[in-house]
């Protein structure tokens, strides 16, 4: 199963501690790597095909990268194939523009039921897989919300009402990260998120991953959806989880 | 009645549009004024105790301040008779640090018996206006309830917060409340106008209780509802995340 991560910070942050372990930690995810991040309201991705981790050694550009990346926002994703070829187009995170934002998506999961799915709005060019349609729903959802909405629709009811239908219309096992560079949204129907704030070993901001027990040694707090709903629904903004709602 | 101005934007903005139309609309309150805004991550407050507007003219200072200020959050505040004292201290906004941020506070609104309330915690903001006092209140609420759960919601805690302080003191609220990085929006008793603008705007969002809002673009009109104790919001960035009733 890939993995997810994310760093949140109220200012530019890099991870050159954090991301390093995450690739470490979730080494069984052979099949690509992916860094979303950033700069000047632009969404900027650097992914690859290749093995972020192996036999003790990191990908000379995921190290690199790591080093040298700044931002408010980090997304990173390693790759186990459950959907679509191995190759660098479907490797995480996926960027698309929408509303005359940049959004940022990476997911864990499989939902084979969503890979017939053609957007009316948005296409990612090269990616075919139950992810890239995944993205494409979720953006074409919330500008239904909104076309569909009298009076001021909040963003994050927006996400919430879209993210329920997605699992009605396309039951599957949804795990994603969705930014657009002010808020990120962290959903799960069927993993624990592993948050840490104000870590004394690794970065400061929230941290946020799907790897067991977390990162660190530190006293990481899993989430997870409650028995009875589709799944959880977190904002975050700088290091804070400013909404939850089990949807 | 006093009245209350913010912008909120994903990119450091100049509110040199709105700022000197709100001056002008809020000419009857002639007892000072304040802008409130963040420079990294440093809340900077300019006010006075001078009228905003006289003799046709919107105040040099204030004027100058709105071509020059710019910040991803802005908050402003103009002051009537009913908000207390006539010293420059005495207008809002006002600055605390609490739970790993800087946060601003402007109020209007009239509240029995809070300004005999009696903090817990330090610094206590050393004027004797009761607004102080309500940021003091939630400032104290928010503490508790997020002190030894870190990753609880922000959100949340906010509404508990309110509906405790609305509870134990009864009144007309309405306020703004802002760290670097999200503003909180509350009204139990006046309309809020809002109008997002786009991007060649400044992507920003902003936020007044003049009731016509400060142009004439279309503003949504933010009411409390019937029933409730009162409407939310929540804004990151250029995005309205929530809009919901506290009830």
């Amino acid at each position: 199963m890939c993995d997810l991560f994310a760093l949140s910070a109220a200012t530019n942050y890099s991870a050159p501690k954090s991301l390093p372990l995450f690739a470490a930690k979730a080494g069984k995810n052979v099949d690509g790597w992916g860094i979303g991040f950033f700069k000047k309201n632009r969404a900027y991705v650097e992914k690859s095909a290749d093995r972020a981790y192996y036999e003790g050694r990191y990908d000379d550009s995921f190290q690199r990268l790591a080093r040298v990346i700044s931002s408010k926002f980090i997304i990173a994703h390693v790759r186990l194939r459950t959907s679509g070829p191995i190759d660098e187009c479907h490797a995480h995170p996926f960027a698309l523009q929408f509303r005359g934002e940049d959004w940022i998506f990476a997911h864990n999961g499989k939902a084979p039921a969503i890979e017939s799915y053609i957007s009316k709005k948005v296409r990612l060019d090269c990616a075919v897989s139950d992810s890239a349609k995944t993205f494409e729903y979720l953006l074409d959802g919330i500008a239904a919300q909104d076309k569909q909405s009298s009076s001021a629709l909040s963003l994050f009811r927006a996400v919430a009402l879209t993210t329920s239908q997605l699992v009605e219309d396309y039951p599957g096992r949804y795990n994603f990260l969705l930014t657009n560079g002010w808020v990120l949204f962290a959903f799960s129907n069927h993993r624990q998120f592993f948050l840490l704030k104000g870590s004394k070993n690794l970065e400061n901001g929230l941290l946020l991953t799907t790897v067991g027990q977390g990162l660190s040694p530190e006293s990481w707090v899993s989430l997870s959806r409650q028995n009875l709903s589709k799944g959880l629904l977190l904002a975050i903004v700088g290091s804070d989880v400013l909404l939850q709602e089990d949807i | 009645m006093c009245d209350i101005f913010a912008l909120s934007s994903g990119v450091n903005y100049t509110a040199h549009e709105y700022l000197p139309i709100f001056a002008e609309k809020s000419k009857n309150n002639m007892n000072g004024w304040g802008i409130g805004f963040f420079r990294d991550n440093i809340a900077l407050i300019e006010k006075s105790s001078e009228q905003v507007y006289n003799q046709e003219q919107v105040h040099e200072s204030f004027q100058r301040l709105a071509r020059v200020v710019d910040s991803r959050i802005i908050v402003s505040h103009i002051s009537c008779p009913l908000s207390g004292g006539r010293h420059t201290a005495h207008n809002h906004p006002f600055s605390l640090s609490f739970l790993d941020h800087v946060w601003l506070f402007v109020h209007v609104g009239l509240i029995d018996e809070i300004e005999n309330y009696k903090t817990t915690n330090e610094p206590r903001i050393e004027v004797d206006v009761y607004s102080a006092r309500v940021f003091e209140y939630l400032r104290d609420q928010l503490i508790s309830y997020l002190r030894y759960t870190p990753y609880g919601s922000l959100g949340r805690s906010l509404v508990k917060s309110i509906k405790n302080m609305i509870s134990q003191y009864p009144g007309r609220y309405a306020f703004f409340l802002a760290n670097e990085s999200v503003l909180f929006a509350f009204c139990n008793f006046r309309q809020f106008m809002l109008l997002r603008e786009a991007e060649r705007f400044g992507n920003s969002l902003i936020l007044t209780s003049i009731k016509e809002g400060l142009s004439e673009k279309e503003w949504i009109s933010i009411s409390p509802a019937p029933d409730t104790l009162g409407k939310l919001l929540v804004v990151a960035g250029p995005d309205l995340l929530y809009l919901g009733d506290v009830v």
